[in-house]
């Protein structure tokens, strides 16, 4: 198996870890290892420019969160952005939340175009005027100034979480939101710091009985009481907040029966989910784990009404996959805008999106190489042994350091964001 | 044999894994550990019911001379392996951070008895709050690891007498379910990824596999 050391060649923190439109696709939000965020905006269409569609050019960026030391535990915390979620945009300004391992951020982005001149208090350096020279009184005014943009912490949400957050997701209130750690499930209300309810526990009285943690968690786009969590035993709860102040028994439990053909060492594994996402609807939820996507629907808890394989040639290099620590890899999925195509990625910066009406499914390739501009992304195929026709590639050898585990789509339009380690590509469909 | 190898690997392979995630920025992670636990406890029943199956097919031997292939080479591979450990703390880290193959076989051996004693540190810096136990092992499950280090050479034959003893109750009908199952485990030779330890090429690391695997138990009771 391949293993180029493809993170050698940049540095490691600039690594992305997490990529995000918000509600309107104006903005895209990517954050990496090194604890920054990178804002890009779309560019206004001009009608003198009419091939330029709306490209994505940097906005803002700033340093979100930093490295800290847990004195108490002796332990690093690490600054790597783990996940970003915008808030709906309310006025001029734009606000995320971003989070690392333990603390959530509320980020407000704005605009600053004019600047107060005139002041007659300082001179032109700044200094203070000795007061007794100051005979007039005048009122600075705006004047316009280059375009600035600022982001400011508003709000910082610390010190609730004993394990890593894995999850954070703003609830169709506006004035709630999620947090999600391996064993507990914390609700926050955006004007409280210091207060946060704690609405899903599952650590076991004997730490030693523990045998399944949480692994995503997200919020009903439209019923602001309803969530979902995921677990690493392949299974998603649907927890009802008017139920009970603590959602320890679910309303639904999905689970699919283990197919026994399938069973292996490393079945237990595989079968954790590694994300959860809620359709547009809110009529599905769709999961991924290591090898599928599955498509729930959420009156039938007992099986999944769509399973794709994303690389289920991989079934049969489980063994080496676990050497290489690639079997831990977590994989996102996304759904496009009318819930009718899903993405997700997978290894040699490809990438796979399944048609639920057609059936079709493509695998593309995030590289340079493809992706001049305007060309078109060829479609790729994976030779599972036998002849291996020109184009194919065979599984010996897919490089397992290219992978693409973050993936974002624009909520109305045909435009994705793709996040292979340190590099963002971003794919338009095409304008005829 | 092959199946039994096959899984001793996977056993080292993961305290290895278990003890590396431990040196890692931002500490311990619960789903990791849950997960190499796993498939330790996997790869433990897989080594034992292999071993159960390897005793049964075996010819039918007087019972003074039986016990001793199983003994000899544990005990001699242990003094070697006892020999080595006291070397300490020095060249310790080295192996971790290199990650050469041949030394992977070995550092599993001494790993296992020191997260008792980095965890014991930790502990005792932390708060006694119930919220931090779950990131170090239970007080007991470490109390029990230092005995296994302590009296390694006592338990020895001890613990090689048990083991086959209750993998006869349990296992026989698993052994058969799981070694029709494990044909994909079988076939995912140690050939093919260069970064793999080799598949106990290193006999005196591997042999003590048995005094290893109380170590194991241990180390799978404490995640």
């Amino acid at each position: 198996m391949n293993c180029s050391d493809e993170s050698t060649y940049g540095n490691k923190a600039d690594i992305i870890s997490t990529v995000e439109f918000n509600h309107t696709g104006e903005l895209l939000a990517t954050g990496d290892k090194g604890g920054r965020v990178v804002i890009f905006q779309r560019e206004q269409e001009s009608k003198n420019q009419v091939h330029r569609r709306g490209e994505y050019n940097v906005y803002s960026t700033f340093q979100s969160h930093e490295p800290e030391f847990d004195y108490l535990k002796s332990l690093e915390i690490e600054e790597k952005i783990n996940k970003i979620r915008w808030l709906p945009q309310q006025n001029a300004a734009y606000f995320l939340l971003s989070t690392n391992d333990k603390t959530v951020k509320l980020w407000k982005v704005s605009e600053r175009d004019k600047r107060p001149e005139g002041y007659n208090l300082k001179d032109e350096e700044g200094r203070l005027r000795d007061p007794a020279t100051i005979t007039t009184l005048r009122v600075p005014v705006l004047r316009p100034m280059d375009l600035m943009v600022e982001a400011t912490p508003r709000r910082v949400f610390a010190n609730a979480h004993t394990y890593h957050i894995n999850s954070i997701s703003v609830n169709s209130d506006y004035e709630t939101y999620m947090s999600a750690d391996d064993l507990r499930i914390n609700l926050w209300n955006f004007e409280i710091t210091n207060q946060s309810f704690n609405i899903v526990d599952i650590k076991p009285a004997n730490m030693e009985e523990l045998t399944e943690v949480i692994t995503a968690a997200e919020f009903h786009p439209h019923h602001c009481n309803t969530f979902v969590y995921s677990s690493s035993k392949g299974t998603i709860r649907l927890c009802d907040m008017r139920a009970s102040a603590l959602c320890d028994r679910h309303t639904k439990f999905f689970e699919e029966p283990e197919d026994p053909s399938n069973r292996s060492f490393f079945s237990e594994i595989i079968s954790s989910i590694s994300d959860v996402k809620f359709s547009h609807s809110g009529r599905y939820i769709m999961t991924r784990d290591y090898l599928t996507v599955k498509v729930w629907d959420l009156n039938m808890e007992n099986r999944p009404i769509e399973t794709y394989q994303v690389h289920d040639y991989l079934r049969s290099k489980l063994c080496s996959l676990y050497e290489n620590d690639c079997i831990f890899d977590k994989f996102e999925c996304v759904w496009n805008g009318s819930d009718s195509v899903i993405m997700t990625g997978s290894y040699n910066n490809f990438f796979r999106m399944f048609d639920r009406n057609t059936k079709r499914d493509v695998t593309l390739e995030a590289s340079r190489e493809n992706s001049k501009p305007r060309a078109i992304l060829k479609p790729r195929k994976v030779c599972v042994g036998g002849k291996r026709r020109k184009d194919e590639i065979s599984v010996d050898s897919l490089d397992f350091s290219k992978k693409i585990l973050h993936t974002a789509w624009h909520p109305s339009e045909n435009i994705i964001a793709v996040a292979a380690t340190n590099n963002l590509y971003i794919f338009q469909d095409k304008v005829n | 044999m092959e199946v039994q190898k096959e899984a001793q690997r996977i056993m080292t392979l993961s305290v290895w894994k278990m003890y590396h995630s431990r040196m890692q920025r931002g500490g311990l992670r619960l789903h990791r550990s849950l997960q190499l636990s796993l498939v330790m406890r996997s790869a433990r029943e897989l080594y034992l019911s292999a071993k159960v199956d390897a005793h049964e097919s075996e010819p039918p031997l007087p019972p003074a001379p039986s016990p001793d292939p199983h003994l000899h080479p544990p005990r001699e591979a242990h003094a070697a392996a006892e020999a080595a450990a006291p070397d300490g703390e020095q060249p310790f880290p080295e192996p971790m951070d290199t990650q050469e193959a041949p030394r992977a076989e070995e550092t599993p051996a001494r790993c296992a008895p020191r997260p008792a004693k980095v965890s014991r540190k930790r502990r005792s810096s932390s708060l006694s709050d119930s919220g931090d136990a779950g990131l170090v092992p239970s007080k007991k499950a470490r109390l029990e690891e230092a005995a296994a280090e302590e009296g390694f050479s006592s338990e020895l034959r001890d613990r090689l007498q048990p083991p086959p003893a209750q993998a006869e109750g349990a296992f026989p009908n698993l052994a058969r379910v799981l070694q029709r199952r494990f044909s994909g485990l079988l076939n995912c030779t140690p050939a093919a990824p260069p970064t793999a330890p080799p598949a106990c090429e290193a006999k005196p690391a591997c042999r003590p596999a048995d005094s290893m695997l109380n170590v194991l138990v241990r180390a799978v009771v404490a995640f």
